[in-house]
């Protein structure tokens, strides 16, 4: 599947063609005496997304070399839940991504269904899909906002928080809760939505694509310098991609059409409408092109789910307590910064014997070692901007 | 009364007529950098669709007030290992040339506290030694991040020095003088007789170039938060912070004024029956006030650019086209 859609792009540049010629060169080095500066970016520095640190080797301000440093935040989510019952896991999910935390509630719950023999009311899988879609609207349109933050500009962000803020409303009426949600449970989901909810979140959605694009796509996609800071920044070819494991966005901006929603299907997905996002040219605006064109898809599939949606229960049958037998479940959705996937291994009690997340934050981190070397020292904020990476994620 | 006529006739003399507008012309600076702040503050607010400051007095007007006595208590804190007169000499050398190119704006007619006949001259000079205050602050701080802010502001600044000056030109070869109250006389009758419409490549090329010398966003890249996190002025707080800002603040003021000056016509009056007599300097401050409010929007709409990008502006597009449009001005002079 992915074989097809994986093409060398002609003439990416290398990395060791992109280093500093200067300091690689040991004639001019010694004659000149260079050296490179070593500079730590973070963990406290302001732009780098929660606590991360980057020890940066810099000549002058190209970055020669970039070394990651995780852990700061030190969560061990996944010990945790191996001390915790099946339903008790599902509110800590919400603490790995707190920018699109349905989606991971979304998927340890699939985790844990593909161990059960539950059935899940059609309602509660329209519902999953509904709260998962605002959930990647009130991602992606932040974080555009974030890359001109980076950038230097301030006010997209305001823009872009207003939707946020009502998005989060919305949350606010379903759950009860803007930030750590607990929604989805095993077997569907908490309660039905308030009345009358889901026809002003159709109103809603249904402005919103015209706003979006009036106040933030206008003026950021067609702003000369926000071109000319993305365009050739953070290049990887499809190869490069795949090969580190990125996914989402930053991944279809390469041009490989990966999405879990289409290619391993869950949920109520195949019976929506919708298309993946693709843009060839593999840098910083290609994400970013695919961010944006993704938050129309969403409003697209969030109106096609308010109009299907069927009545009834929104909560199966999974017994008093949850005991799954013994064996391994696994669940992945497509969460706005890439695929989110949960393994739990069973050995029959009520808690799990082992839970890895797989997530999307720690993954595309891994882009930087390579990406980076070779840009300037200002480059590293689009490129971080094209990760979008959150510290729950990465800090599991 | 008679004594009153004649202490102000004293007064009017040099050189107590030097002293007290040397002293106006301070206060005017800090001043303007105090309202300054506070403007920009409410129009950022306006701009993103929210109040600003609007609790200290009658729609936050006392802000800037409490602004001042807030950074006045606040402690001034250095690095353990900076080069102390360095770090502390460093604002002051930002303010010093701001505050002092004031005196020779003509504000209204008659109205410059030193009427010399090389005022752009002593304009280009004295605003260049600007770039020498950042990299005292960037290099006494004895931090990397501190130092890549310097180093990019001294570049970008002696950058820009370039088109700036030569844009300049044009204006002095149509005036014939160095003199800016002469370059203001100049422009007399009407708009149509401002330096604006005839050397507009060179309009845009000072303003740009005003924008990078006074480190405004699309320029900030010496201070460039997101990326190194303050540059230069990454270790000051407290009152040398608060220099460093208002030196900021006064140059914007500076090359609004500048701007106003060399191509809006100064004081004129945009049309010859609004003349206002001795109280033009309200047309010299709207004007100022409408360039400052430019500047201010440009900031709160867009990005900021990369260093080598800076430099392709600076070197490969303004420079060109001040030297291009002064052989046009020169043969035009020929001709007509």
């Amino acid at each position: 599947m992915l074989g097809e859609e994986r093409k060398l792009r002609e003439g990416a540049p290398t990395l060791s063609g992109r280093v500093s010629a200067r300091l690689a060169n040991p004639d001019i080095r010694d004659e000149f005496g260079l050296e490179a500066m070593d500079m730590n970016m973070g963990p406290q520095h302001p732009a780098m997304h929660g606590l991360l640190r980057l020890i940066l080797e810099l000549d002058g301000e190209t970055v020669v070399r970039c070394d990651p440093v995780m852990g700061y935040l030190h969560r061990c989510q996944e010990k945790i839940a191996e001390n915790r019952m099946y339903p008790q896991i599902v509110p800590l999910t919400d603490r790995l991504d707190y920018l699109a935390g349905m989606m991971n509630e979304h998927g340890y719950c699939l985790a844990v269904e593909d161990l059960l023999d539950v059935e899940i009311p059609p309602r509660a899988e329209y519902l999953r899909v509904l709260v998962s879609e605002l959930m990647r609207l009130a991602s992606h349109i932040p974080s555009v906002g974030f890359l001109m933050l980076e950038l230097g500009a301030f006010t997209p962000i305001l823009y872009a928080f207003r939707e946020r803020e009502q998005i989060q409303s919305y949350f606010e009426a379903i759950c009860g809760a803007r930030m750590m949600f607990h929604y989805i449970r095993i077997g569907g989901v908490k309660a039905d939505v308030p009345e009358g909810l889901l026809e002003e979140i159709y109103e809603y959605v249904d402005g919103l694509g015209a706003r979006f694009q009036a106040d933030l796509v206008e003026l950021v996609v067609g702003n000369e310098i926000y071109i000319s800071r993305t365009k050739g920044v953070g290049m990887m070819t499809p190869e490069q991609a795949v090969e580190i494991g990125v996914t989402g966005p930053p991944l279809r901006g390469t041009g490989v059409g990966f999405d879990s929603r289409r290619d391993y299907p869950y949920s109520v997905y195949p019976e929506l409408d919708f298309d993946v996002i693709t843009d060839d040219a593999g840098d910083v605006a290609a994400s970013f092109r695919v961010r944006i064109k993704e938050v129309f898809e969403s409003i697209k599939i969030i109106k096609q789910v308010i109009e299907k949606m069927p009545e009834g229960a929104v909560l199966g049958d999974t017994g008093r307590r949850l005991r799954p037998k013994e064996g391994d479940g696994f669940g992945r959705v497509e969460s706005p910064r890439g695929e989110f996937a949960v393994h739990v291994v069973s050995d029959g009690s009520d808690s799990p014997y082992r839970v890895h997340y797989r997530d999307p934050s720690f993954a595309n981190m891994m882009l930087l070692q390579e990406v980076i070397p070779g840009h300037y020292l200002p480059d590293i904020m689009p490129i971080m901007g094209m990760i979008d990476p959150v510290s729950g994620g990465w800090d599991k | 009364m008679g004594q009153v006529v004649e202490f102000l006739n004293v007064l009017n003399q040099e050189p107590w007529r030097f002293i007290i507008g040397a002293f106006a012309v301070l206060n005017l600076v800090l001043g303007s950098s105090a309202v300054l702040v506070m403007a920009e503050r409410k129009v950022a607010g306006y701009f993103q669709l929210r109040f600003g400051p609007n609790r200290v007095g009658p729609r936050g007007l006392l802000q800037p007030l409490a602004d001042v006595i807030k950074l006045l208590t606040k402690e001034n804190t250095a690095p353990g290992r900076a080069d102390m007169w360095i770090f502390l000499a460093a604002p002051i050398a930002m303010l010093l040339p701001v505050a002092v190119v004031w005196m020779v704006i003509p504000f209204a007619p008659e109205t410059v506290v030193a009427n010399i006949n090389v005022a752009i001259l002593f304009f280009v000079a004295i605003t260049s030694v600007g770039a020498l205050g950042v990299i005292m602050a960037g290099y006494g701080s004895r931090s990397n991040f501190s130092l890549l802010g310097a180093l990019r502001g001294a570049a970008q600044m002696i950058s820009y020095e370039v088109p700036l000056i030569l844009s300049l030109l044009g204006v002095v070869m149509l005036t014939g003088s160095l003199s800016l109250v002469d370059v203001v006389n100049a422009q007399g009758g009407g708009f149509w007789n401002w330096y604006l419409l005839p050397q507009l490549p060179m309009f845009i090329t000072f303003y740009i170039a005003g924008l990078a010398e006074t480190k405004r966003v699309p320029f900030d890249l010496p201070e460039g938060e997101s990326e190194i996190v303050g540059g230069y002025m990454i270790e000051y707080s407290g009152m040398t912070w608060a220099l460093i800002q208002a030196a900021e603040f006064a140059g914007m003021a500076l090359m609004s004024a500048m701007t106003t000056t060399l191509f809006l016509g100064g004081w004129q009056p945009p049309i010859a029956f609004l003349d206002l007599g001795q109280f033009n300097w309200i047309w010299f401050a709207i004007k100022t006030s409408v360039v400052i409010f430019t500047f201010q929007w440009i900031r709160w709409s867009i990005p900021r650019l990369r260093m080598d990008q800076l430099m392709d502006l600076g070197w490969k597009v303004l420079t060109p086209l001040t030297i291009v449009w002064l052989v046009v001005t020169a043969g035009a002079m020929l001709v007509f």
